[in-house]
């Protein structure tokens, strides 16, 4: 059985609880087809605006929430929970704390806050902030699955018999302690009813907007970074046999990236009415971060040293890798937006889309498929994928998809920019906004079409992964798939 | 150092309060002197609550997601400031819960419509901005002059927002039905509404009952019109 | 002993969850708290329901192996 621990050194057999580690899988997989699809829609709306239908729980500005939940916290979410406990329980080598019925009620729990808060957005419920839309109550609910996520994950931790906590396992807790803190920060609002959604935020104008985006900002920072890079410091080195490259290395990126990020909140608010001490803090720590971020990603691609040509033959380990060079490049256009003349010209404008879908595509996803594509066939005990060939077609489409949609999004960014601030030899505004609008359709199309491969990628590999689960061809097994955890060089 | 990174990494509640600590230290930093610096937010004259109407129209603005088409934030940029007016002053979103500044321009920033274009002009162009503009990418929301607003509650918003710091006093709260009604009634006289809200746009209604359109727009026609930034010396500017 | 510990624990805390539930859509003011309320409950239901399922199925499971081992003991 693949969950029970090699009986290595004496140990006893351990099972672990892989039952909500397949459920997260599953979700993690049908979440993103929601995401991608919405996605799809969102960007048609803007391309063709009579797709809105006049109805209000369809119109882009009840959707959009629908998407970015769906994406970050449905798919992003259900792919860390997912890989969480996979990693925490053999890194540990202990069986999940806190019985079934807690991992069960972590489950059960997160999809239900998923569904109510969608829901919510259309019915036109909305705290107004990005990506902390939902209302107290659910806001409140979420606190609940939190704190026990917290409670299984530590609690593993510290009752493991492996005596030293792997890297992965740094990043995962700091994840899970900084969104509890950001989550609680940025929410304080007071209902009008506890009977009724509708609340009010504590904070407002400028210091809600500073709030808000230490918030915003982390949320990319560890929702969708230092989680994310938990997973990378698992499976890269575990697909590829290889330990990590540099442990020092990965003591010096864990702790400046952890403390760091905090500051980058204010590269949003450039030029606005926050105090320029605040935007220049914001800015400095913003290009000091390009620092730890690379470090990231040279541990996480020097990993491959002396087994490249593993990427020719692991469709999923190919995957992993291309996040980590997404990751770098991302981490590296954040730093240049967060320079003031350069968000000058960028802020509000298709830019900021590019920028974040290029890490939300790039690196999000697709180490959360390479994680999915090691996961999948070990968790139902299979041989391996029922397609390699299939898998390296969603790989194509979709990294086709993307280049697609980072370019179409910074040309369009850049001509809005340049067009809003155009000057003609009178010394008039050359454009109105209108023109502007007019000017970028044709990108938005391109946008689209973007999104619509990366969706065509993703439905490749749900009817892969399916085929892999119940083909016969896919040959149950006895054996864990890989061996031992690689220990990585002093 | 004085801890050995071999000692944290095989204690796990060490390595959470350092982390806790490590990840505390910016947001203490960036967020705290925003709320004791006193000039973050210097106060102007004529920064004001938003009316019982307006704020039902705000409350609608938030749940709809304008917010992610539409900025309410100019710059201090020069081109900015030619397109839309005197740059957004930190006092003119103080008693905004939530903040609305937005982060993309889908459609132009709203910072200071109120007043650009007439009420009649939004009805509209809120019902179906393509008749008016046909680039607009803008939904139709012409659901919402169909829509009575509800606002019973209208007075038990206002407490909360006194709560979270939205200075309104007992009266205003115990006028806050009758403020919302006359505002959304050409006919009615206005003398008490505009004694406890200056500036605020009486609008054109359907005669029948109060819609979330009529909200929306009363809304829409305060923004930016609250500073009067004619008068430019420093003094009068500052309360 | 965990797991039965667990169980109770957890089945406990949801069945408040759904006292809670109840509570706020009687009260509720909006269609999203009647939705949220409802929602609740069913999700508190549901979710004991399975507790006490699984409790059964573990009970029947360690039965059927300790009679399996008696067989071939016996």
């Amino acid at each position: 059985m693949a969950n029970l621990s090699a009986a290595a050194g004496g140990r006893k057999p351990i099972v672990y609880n892989d039952e909500v580690v397949r459920k997260f899988t599953i979700a993690a997989i049908f979440w993103a087809v929601v995401a991608f699809t919405v996605g799809v829609y969102l960007a048609s709306e803007l391309s063709w605006p009579q797709l809105n239908f006049g109805l209000s729980f369809l119109n882009f500005g009840r959707l959009r929430p629908v998407h970015t939940s769906a994406a970050i916290f449905a798919f992003g979410g259900s792919a860390l929970f997912a890989t969480a406990f996979y990693i925490v329980q053999r890194t540990c080598h202990a069986r999940l704390f806190g019985g079934r019925a807690l991992a069960e009620f972590i489950f059960w729990g997160y999809q239900f806050f998923i569904v109510m808060a969608a829901l919510s957005y259309v019915l036109g419920f909305s705290q107004g902030q990005e990506y902390a839309e939902p209302e107290w109550h659910l806001d409140l609910w979420l606190t609940v699955v939190w704190v026990a996520f917290a409670v299984v994950f530590i609690g593993t931790v510290m009752k493991r018999e492996e005596p030293h906590i792997y890297v992965a396992n740094w990043f995962y807790m700091a994840f899970i302690l900084t969104i509890a803190v950001l989550h609680l920060g940025n929410n304080i609002a007071i209902p009008v009813s506890i009977f009724g959604a509708k609340s009010y935020s504590l904070f407002s104008g400028t210091q809600n907007a500073l709030i808000q985006w230490w918030y915003g900002h982390n949320a990319v920072g560890f929702f969708l970074t230092a989680g994310f890079l938990g997973m990378m410091y698992y499976f890269i080195p575990k697909a590829a046999g290889r330990p990590v490259y540099s442990y020092r290395l990965s003591i010096v990126h864990f702790w400046s990236l952890i403390f760091m990020y905090i500051w980058a909140g204010p590269h949003h608010l450039h030029w606005t009415a926050l105090p320029d001490w605040a935007q220049t803090l914001g800015m400095a720590f913003s290009i000091m971060l390009w620092m730890p971020s690379w470090g990231g990603m040279i541990n996480g691609l020097m990993t491959l040293s002396g087994a490249w040509d593993k990427l020719r033959t692991d469709p999923g380990l190919r995957f992993s890798v291309t996040a980590v060079g997404f990751y770098g490049m991302s981490t590296f256009e954040g730093p240049v937006m967060s320079i003031r003349t350069v968000n000058a010209l960028s802020h509000y404008t298709d830019w900021g889309i590019g920028h974040v879908h290029s890490g939300a595509l790039g690196w999000v996803a697709f180490i959360s498929f390479g994680a999915i594509y090691y996961l999948v066939p070990d968790l139902w005990h299979r041989s391996g994928l029922y397609s390699k060939k299939l898998a390296a077609w969603h790989y194509w489409t979709s990294t086709l998809g993307i280049v697609l949609y980072i370019a179409s999004m910074w040309v369009a960014g850049i001509m809005e920019g340049l067009m809003w601030r155009a000057y003609d030899s009178q010394g008039f505004l050359q454009y109105s906004f209108l023109e502007s609008v007019v000017a970028i359709h044709p990108f938005y199309v391109i946008r689209m079409l973007g999104g619509v491969m990366f969706l065509l990628g993703a439905l490749i590999m749900v009817y892969n992964l399916i085929m892999t689960v119940r083909s016969p061809s896919t040959n149950p097994r006895s054996e864990p798939l890989s061996g031992a955890m690689p220990v990585a060089a002093e | 150092m004085f801890i050995k990174h071999q000692t944290i990494e095989r204690n796990a509640i060490l390595l959470l309060v350092l982390a806790l600590v490590a990840i505390s230290i910016g947001g203490l930093v960036e967020i705290i002197p925003l709320f004791t610096i006193e000039t973050t937010v210097e106060h102007v004259q004529g920064v004001r609550p938003y009316s019982p109407l307006e704020q039902a129209g705000r409350d609608i603005y938030v749940r709809e997601g304008c917010y992610v088409c539409h900025s309410q934030m100019i710059r201090a940029l020069k081109d900015e400031v030619e397109r839309y007016g005197h740059y957004s002053l930190a006092a003119e979103s103080m008693y905004d819960h939530p903040f609305q500044w937005g982060s993309k321009r889908i459609g132009p920033d709203l910072a200071r419509v109120g007043g650009k274009y007439s009420s009649d002009w939004h009805y509209a162009h809120l019902k179906n901005p393509q008749a008016l503009v046909p680039e607009s990418l803008m939904p139709h929301y012409a659901f919402m002059a169909d829509t009575a607003l509800s606002y019973d509650n209208i007075g038990d918003k206002l407490h909360t927002l006194r709560i979270v710091g939205v200075p309104y006093t007992d009266e205003q709260i115990a006028s806050a039905k009758s403020d919302l009604e006359t505002q959304a009634n050409p006919q009615a006289d206005s003398k008490t509404l505009l004694a406890h809200y200056p500036k605020a746009n009486t609008v054109p209604g359907n005669g029948k009952q109060v819609t979330e359109l009529d909200a929306l727009v009363a809304y829409l026609q305060v923004l930016g019109t609250e500073v009067n930034f004619a008068d430019t010396s420093e003094e009068s500017l500052r309360q | 002993m965990q797991e039965y510990l667990s169980g109770w624990i957890v089945g406990i805390m949801v069945s408040a969850f759904g006292l809670i539930g109840l509570y706020v859509a009687a009260g509720a003011r909006d269609l999203e708290m009647t939705i949220f309320g409802i929602a609740l409950v069913a999700f508190a239901i549901l979710f004991v329901i399975g507790l006490i399922r699984r409790h059964f199925d573990d009970v029947d499971a360690s039965r059927a192996t300790a009679k399996a081992r008696a067989v071939k003991n016996g």
